[in-house]
């Protein structure tokens, strides 16, 4: 049973969007319009959520989806209907309460991670579909948020205008994805292992975006006065195989078509060397960086404060040696 | 390369990683210069630059893993079918 009818695009209902996103129309194929293979990224997550103990991966997605939620909490209103996108088992909602959010819908690609999920006390509905084709109508959500599962989109233009689409005029859209710098330590040690050991290197670490590409994106899918700000997190690991074991626990491990399948043992002893002599800490753990980006969206409402018209200023910059007069004149 | 056994072993295996590197930080260190220095400002790495120090990496590596494991004299690219084929000739040779 569907719930909620009222919520579907024409279309696209729940089920044709979860087939939609096995082999979705030109992602199935690799090239540089699709980087990702989203169907191995579905089977990695839903690997990660059926391990014994999940929770013990999430340290990240707990720290960003509580940085999330205190954007939304800085909001002072009250949203009735807000969708979280790629919520895993949902890092978002235990910080919020019912007077933020009223009613939430959980969307993630993977059907696992709703088997297991954290508990909050707001009322949510779980649907299964994939980030680039959402199966909701326009106008439809107050708010949507997002945290740590925008960097596997293939179609990031795409998502962002889907997600402008399913928001009603003065929604806003609040995420988190991973970018620019983002496991650096991981990338340069396997590159310089694979140079050194095979003569040549492949890439094992995904493409991030940049914080001046998010801007450009956010602004071309219609999204009015942006916030873009940058966290970075550092955790610190024994060494290697601990950080990729992690990620992995994480379902982030690399999907990218073009990556390579093998990793050979002997190049994996050489990262590991490597990542410690070059990044290692004095106690002999190594960091990996994570550099999050915040974003903030809103859809366009004649309520909400437009740049003022030029010619319309009443004071001038070159008087702002007299400011102090100038207020206590007013 | 087929069938979750190999799998489940593979990953076994690679559990243990951690706690032989431990035991080899001398040489790591060692080998980790060597790949920093030769690719510090402009100098390009190349395959090998650092060669003696990942065989001297490898061998501590494989002393500690002990006998009678794949890893003992395996090169790079040979795969466990290769390495297990040694073991009959080495019973023969003992007799």
């Amino acid at each position: 049973p569907i719930p909620h009818k009222g919520l579907w695009r024409p279309g696209r209902s729940p089920g044709r969007a979860a087939a939609a996103a096995a082999p979705p129309p030109g992602g199935a194929s690799p090239g540089a319009r699709s980087p990702f293979d989203r169907r191995l990224k579905r089977k990695q997550k839903n690997w990660a959520a059926l391990r014994p103990r999940p929770a013990e991966c999430e340290y990240l997605r707990d720290e960003v989806g509580g940085g999330v939620a205190d954007r939304v909490l800085d909001i002072p209103r009250t949203f009735p209907l807000a969708l979280d996108l790629g919520s895993g088992r949902g890092h978002i909602a235990r910080h919020l309460s019912r007077e933020v959010i009223e009613k939430l819908v959980r969307v993630d690609i993977a059907e696992n991670v709703f088997k297991g999920t954290v508990e909050s006390e707001i009322p949510t509905v779980s649907v299964v579909a994939d980030e680039e084709f959402l199966p909701f109508k326009e106008d439809t959500f107050d708010l949507v948020v997002s945290s740590l599962s925008l960097h596997w989109v293939n179609d990031l233009p795409k998502a962002f205008r889907e997600i402008h689409q399913v928001l009603k005029p003065d929604g806003v859209f609040i995420g988190a994805m991973f970018g620019g710098d983002t496991l650096y330590e991981l990338r340069c040690s396997l590159q310089l292992a694979e140079l050194e050991r095979e003569g040549g290197f492949s890439p094992h670490v995904s493409p991030f975006v940049a914080v001046s590409d998010l801007g450009h994106l956010l602004s071309r899918a219609g999204f009015n006065t942006l916030t873009v700000d940058t966290d970075e997190i550092q955790v610190n690991y024994p060494g290697l195989f601990e950080v990729m074991e992690d990620l992995q626990g994480m379902g982030e491990s690399n999907c990218s078509w073009n990556r390579k399948p093998l990793l050979h043992r002997d190049t994996m002893l050489a990262a590991a060397a490597i990542y410690q002599e070059m990044y290692g800490n004095s106690d002999g753990s190594v960091p990996a960086t994570f550099q999050i980006f915040y974003m903030i969206g809103w859809k366009f409402h004649e309520s909400q404060a437009k740049p003022a018209q030029r010619g319309s200023a009443t004071v001038s910059l070159g008087d702002l040696a007299k400011i102090d007069k100038l207020l206590h004149q007013k | 390369m087929s069938g979750r056994g190999v799998w489940l072993r593979a990953r076994a295996r690679l559990r243990r990683f951690p706690a032989l590197l431990a035991g080899c930080g001398e040489q790591a260190s060692a080998y980790g210069r060597c790949v920093a220095a030769a690719s510090a400002g402009s100098a390009e790495l190349r395959r090998d630059v650092c060669l003696r120090e990942f065989q001297a990496l490898r061998e501590c590596f494989a002393r500690a893993v002990g006998p009678g494991s794949c890893l003992r004299g395996a090169r790079v690219g040979r795969g466990p079918a290769a390495a297990l084929t040694r073991f009959p000739l080495q019973a023969a040779a003992a007799k």
